[in-house]
């Protein structure tokens, strides 16, 4: 039994803000390492900003796993001595965490100035040799365990998420088209995003063309493989009235993990996006209804969908009519992933997510990829195979 | 030497005696002696209690499909020819769920909340591996 949460002391709805978001090039970028690219979007965020390094005091980063205090690295390379600064390892909610943490650090008197950012070199690690694109991983296997997996040809986040996607089919007739629909909106953002890496149009009958991977995800049902970066800054709504760009106040947020297990209790259809989305409502005082766009975690189709039901967008067992109703389209009901995602845009684990809710609230766009009159979004990241989940709520005032 | 092409499991301390038990085409899981849960895989407290008083015990070898997925890409040369294949999270009625190959089987037909038993297969002169078919 989990026990009741303790009243917060201070509510920290508005108190800080994104004031800053930066990408690195997008998609094959094998001649630059994933600390270049990161270092790429670090300096864009900034420059959005109109803030430099000597203005940073906190760095909350992540990169490739296996780089012992990867945060370290990076200070040293841009010159940095923070205040607060860690490694995140949370899986895909690391970044969407990360903006949380900066938050509490900075309302705590901690820190002034964080920047908060993910460089991955995905796309060369898993073309690197021939055992690591079999694998489709850029990790070693080793991260992933050696028993209880590998020798049943257990491999793979295709697999580990497909698990929820048959048992959400199985309990509530969810179908293959309503995954379809998912990777078809999603393609159609990206079309008018320029940076994105997918180009060409998806139907839902190109969708079920699409080559079997781990049934029930066929190819369009998976998120694309990116050398990518992006970076955000955070600091105090009060500094940020005299900064750069129009401030996106972090109205609340949450997280929650089942470290229980994805395999365990009804986990694989009821995510954390429950729990984790009812503390960001409760902290910023909304409700899904509020919500004008989603920046939904879409490392397969089925997430996304779950994610609808577990934020309360729709009932539990009806995202897939949810989907099927355009909802997720740019003048749906609720645009969701509008750069395309990370199905169509690029795939930075929830980074580039969030990049693209700030830049909706701060209203860069043109009217192709603007949602109009966006006044609050919700960002959500998920991962970790697949039980971690943070949530974000940005609003322009 | 055998000519095995797949992985074998790496047993942990705390899973060497499951893996002892599939020697002995036994399916041994553990039991808290306090509340009674099982659970797998091995673990020195209960995920239930957090009792370090539990033992093993021959699971029944019976349970149902709670979930699976197909393979129809390469992940690994050893099972090249063998696509497509099964991976299922089995909930053995104990309790306690472990994935798990389903076997004797059409791909197409497996189900979930299908029945299924265990069936034992010695990979190697020193491993053997559980796994499912339907009852």
């Amino acid at each position: 039994m989990i026990s009741p949460i303790v009243e917060p002391s201070i509510n920290l709805r508005d108190r800080c803000a994104l004031v800053g978001a930066g990408t690195s090039q997008l998609g094959k970028v094998p001649d630059v390492s994933a600390i270049g690219l990161l270092e790429e979007a670090i300096t864009n965020a900034l420059n959005d900003a109109g803030l430099t390094t000597s203005d940073v005091d906190g760095l909350l980063l992540r990169g490739p796993d296996e780089i012992y205090t990867f945060h370290q690295v990076v200070g040293e390379r841009l010159g940095i001595d923070a205040r607060f600064s860690t490694t995140l390892t949370n899986g895909g909610a690391s970044q969407v965490m990360g903006v949380a943490l900066a938050a509490m650090a900075i309302s705590s008197g901690l820190a002034s100035c964080i920047v908060v950012g993910y460089g991955r070199d995905n796309w060369s690690r898993v073309h690197a040799n021939k055992e690591n694109h079999l694998r489709s991983s850029g990790r070693p296997q080793q991260m992933y365990g050696v028993e209880f997996g590998p020798e049943l040809g257990y491999f793979g986040a295709v697999a580990a998420h497909a698990f929820g996607a048959t048992r959400h089919m199985h309990e509530y007739g969810t179908s293959r088209d309503q995954f379809g629909a998912i990777a078809v909106a999603f393609r159609e953002h990206a079309l008018r995003n320029p940076e994105a890496v997918m180009k060409k149009p998806l139907t839902l009958d190109d969708y079920r063309c699409g080559r079997m991977i781990v049934a029930p995800f066929g190819l369009f049902d998976c998120s694309l493989q990116t050398d990518a970066a992006g970076a955000v800054v955070v600091t105090s709504a009060e500094r940020a009235k005299d900064l750069r760009q129009r401030p996106v106040l972090i109205k609340g947020f949450g997280t929650h993990n089942n470290l229980t297990g994805w395999y365990n209790k009804d986990n694989l259809t009821h995510t954390g996006a429950i729990e984790a989305g009812q503390a960001a409502y409760r902290m910023a005082g909304l409700g899904p209804e509020d919500i004008d766009f989603a920046q939904i975690y879409d490392c397969f189709t089925y997430m996304v969908l779950v994610q609808l039901e577990d934020y309360g967008f729709c009932k539990k067992g009806e995202g897939g009519e949810f989907v099927e109703t355009g909802a997720l389209r740019i003048d749906g009901s609720l645009p969701t992933n509008t750069s395309g995602g990370q199905l169509s845009e690029a795939h930075v684990e929830g980074m580039l997510q969030v990049v693209e809710g700030v830049r909706q609230l701060q209203g860069v766009y043109g009217p192709e990829r603007q949602v109009e009159g966006a006044e609050i979004g919700l960002v959500s990241g998920h991962g970790g195979n697949t039980v971690c989940e943070s949530t974000l709520i940005l609003g322009t005032a | 030497m055998s000519d095995y092409a797949k992985p074998l499991p790496i047993p942990s301390p705390e899973s060497e005696p499951f893996w002892a038990g599939t020697k002995k085409h036994l399916l041994k899981i553990q039991k808290c002696n306090e509340c009674g849960e099982t659970w797998f895989p091995p673990a020195t407290l209960c995920p239930n209690c957090g009792s370090r008083n539990h033992r093993w015990i021959d699971a029944a070898g019976k349970g149902i499909i709670h979930s699976f997925v197909t393979y129809h890409r390469l992940y690994h040369k050893g099972w090249e020819g063998e696509l497509p294949y099964v991976v299922a999270i089995v909930e053995l009625v104990e309790g306690a769920r472990m994935l798990a190959n389903i076997v004797d089987i059409e791909a197409n037909d497996v189900a979930c909340d299908m029945s299924v038993q265990v069936k034992f297969d010695d990979v190697t002169d020193e491993v053997t591996i559980p796994k499912f078919q339907p009852t």
